[in-house]
């Protein structure tokens, strides 16, 4: 009884899962003839002015690559001007950027440490540009990036946000292998939302505004460490248009280590939740589409539906273990072996549904690799994604349950 | 500006609404096939033992004054029935105990087993053999017999290990009047696992070394095949 129970309600979120799956790819449909991945060769009929902000706190090892890559942008000099936000660093971060003091195109300011949107804002309040945009010290751009964006710009006149193409920055451990593939199936997902309106945060690598959004809607407020996520939706309440440019690439570097990568997931985790909770004005109203249906709540009970798969999973796995155990303890190894016949392959309905799953989720994942890197490839970065990230999300999707739960703040860092 | 955004088509939405339903159901028709066609693969192999059994009691009533070398029952018919069992011990793990298919698939087996067993006696008492039989009583309900599942696997290695031993497994709850009566005629107690070895019951989880213990038979038979493996080892290397 008790295990129909809970199978139920999972068959009805597996059936939810699928439905999504299903949006998703008729969107890939609709949208397949836009996802070349060609950059423009041609020049722009029109160039707008840009800033780009780079906020920067204690970033002294890598801000000079970083503002370099901005340097080395194909957008014309007099255009664009790059301001270097130093956030009160205690290192040599100011020191550091010294060299670019005598450059036409950088701004040097430094002031009082405030947090990373209270920089972001110091730039923006002493920008004139048309275009305002922002790059964390911790990620490079493409040299055609700001091109691509800045198209996109004068193509949509109603287009009030350009959000990019995340790639993860040289890959070495597993878990940034397993990122890398994370950011390829986020990039296929982000490019679905994008003709749907429906995207619900503006990441802080290379998110370019126009500079009207500043003002009709204000600017960065502290919103849980997530100021991106808080952002996005304030455009969004205010039905303005987010799209995302995939041909405009970003590298950024990934946690390295499984600590690192837990305190960055539970700040996100936590603040999209905590975010989604303060605009759940917005959630299951049809004024703002498919942002309404779908992202929104999913942002939000996705968590709980991913932690009652996972614990389902987890409980039969532990299950499965056990009986291996118990099987090897009384009869040794050898005899434990299971035999290979067909017979013996699980065809279940839950196992049918689960390969279904993972043939979906692999077509979602190899043109996520596609749109990025404009051809389909296999790596160990996919191999990691399947078998790595159900057993490690959980652990700050719990954390981020509890907090969001008892209104527990995350830190930065 | 609230015509900037996109409007929900609503025929996308039915129309994904629709696939995910043909999917879901698709999913649930193509498991029930192959359980369908699981089932029938069982129900074949056992038409297929019934027939042997039939073959073999027909041979012996036929050849009772004669020698008894001559009846073909051999331990290739024993790992039959031992794979048969663990493919529906399989199924009934998947489609749960009470489903009817996998029920009357286990009758079947278990009177099967009955026959084989007959069979086997009569004709170790005709050619003086001493049987190397074990029969077996287990439970699958939850929390009746813990080591039952423990049991199952150190006679599943038994019986790989010496395929002359034949192992006969009841399921103790099984509603079938020819199981319930080889109960009465071994005298077995509700105290599970059940094993019974040359009429004498023996109750509790038995390791395989205990097992060797109760069957001396089994150290010769282990030397024999120790024997048979070595003159096998030195047949192929003398052929090098």
């Amino acid at each position: 009884m008790v295990e129909t129970f809970f199978d139920s309600i999972l068959y009805v979120f597996l059936f939810f899962t699928l439905y999504l799956e299903v949006v998703f790819l008729i969107t890939f449909f609709e949208e397949r003839l836009k996802l070349g991945t060609e950059k423009l060769k041609e020049k722009l009929s029109y160039y707008p002015s840009v800033t780009i902000i780079v906020p920067c706190w204690n970033e002294e090892k890598t801000v000079v690559k970083t503002v370099d890559s901005l340097l080395r942008l194909n957008y014309p000099k007099n255009k664009l001007e790059i301001f270097v936000i130093d956030d009160g660093s205690t290192d040599q971060t100011w020191d550091v950027v010294q060299k670019f003091s005598k450059h036409p195109q950088i701004k040097l300011f430094r002031k009082e440490n405030g947090g990373k949107h209270t920089a972001v804002n110091f730039g923006i309040e002493n920008s004139e540009a048309e275009l305002i945009g922002c790059l964390d010290a911790d990620s490079f751009v493409d040299k055609d990036a700001l091109h691509e964006i800045a198209a996109a710009f004068n193509e949509d006149p109603k287009m009030m946000a350009a959000t990019p193409m995340l790639v993860v920055h040289e890959p070495k451990t597993i878990l940034q292998k397993m990122q890398k593939t994370e950011y390829h199936m986020g990039a296929f997902l982000k490019r679905m939302l994008s003709p749907l309106d429906a995207i619900n945060v503006t990441p802080g690598p290379f998110s370019i505004f126009r500079h009207e959004v500043f003002e009709k809607i204000g600017l960065y407020k502290k919103a849980h460490n997530t100021e991106d996520g808080e952002f996005a939706l304030r455009m969004q309440a205010n039905h303005m248009r987010i799209r995302n440019v995939h041909t405009a690439q970003v590298y950024t570097s990934t946690p390295n280590t499984l600590y690192k990568l837990y305190r960055q997931r539970l700040r996100w985790s936590y603040g999209t939740m905590k975010n989604t909770l303060d605009y759940r004005f917005m959630m299951f109203r049809r004024e703002y589409g498919i942002l309404g249906m779908i992202t929104l709540p999913l942002s939000f009970f996705g968590v709980f539906i991913f932690l009652y798969n996972f614990s389902f999973v987890a409980f039969h796995a532990v299950k499965v273990v056990i009986e291996k155990a118990i099987e090897i303890s009384t009869v040794g190894f050898m005899f434990a072996i299971p035999k290979a016949s067909l017979f013996f392959i699980n065809t279940d309905f839950m196992a049918i549904l689960s390969y279904i799953f993972l043939g979906l989720g692999l077509v979602i994942i190899l043109n996520g690799v596609k749109l990025a890197e404009g051809r389909v490839s296999a790596s160990s970065g996919i191999f990691y994604f399947l078998f790595l990230y159900g057993i490690v999300a959980p652990i700050w999707f719990i954390r981020a349950v509890i907090n969001v739960i008892f209104s527990r703040g995350t830190s930065w860092r | 500006m609230k015509h900037i955004r996109e409007k929900i088509e609503t025929k996308k939405y039915v129309l994904a609404f629709v696939i995910t339903v043909m999917v879901f159901f698709g999913a649930l028709l193509i498991s029930n096939h192959f359980s369908e066609t699981r089932i029938a693969e069982i129900r074949a192999v056992e038409d297929k033992i019934s027939l042997d059994i039939l073959s073999s009691e027909t041979q012996f009533a036929l050849l009772k004054e004669s020698s008894c070398k001559a009846i073909d029952h051999s331990t290739a018919f024993s790992e039959e029935l031992s794979s048969l069992a663990a493919k529906l011990s399989y199924m009934e793990n998947n489609l749960g105990d009470s489903d009817a298919a996998v029920t009357n698939l286990k009758k079947y087996y278990s009177l099967l087993q009955i026959k084989d067993y007959l069979l086997t006696a009569q004709v170790n008492q005709k050619c003086g053999i001493k049987p190397l039989t074990i029969i077996y009583f287990y439970s699958n309900k939850d929390g009746e017999c813990m080591d039952c599942r423990k049991e199952g696997y150190v006679l599943t290695k038994l019986r790989e290990e010496f395929p002359e031993i034949r192992v006969y497994s009841f399921d103790y709850n099984l509603d079938l009047s020819a199981v319930k009566t080889m109960k009465s005629i071994q005298g077995v107690q509700n105290k599970l696992p059940a094993l019974i070895i040359s009429d004498e019951p023996y109750y509790g989880f038995k390791t395989a070394e205990e097992l060797e213990k109760i069957i001396p038979q089994l150290k010769k038979l282990r030397l024999e095949h120790e024997r048979a493996a070595k003159a096998a080892a030195t047949a192929t290397s003398t052929k090098k």
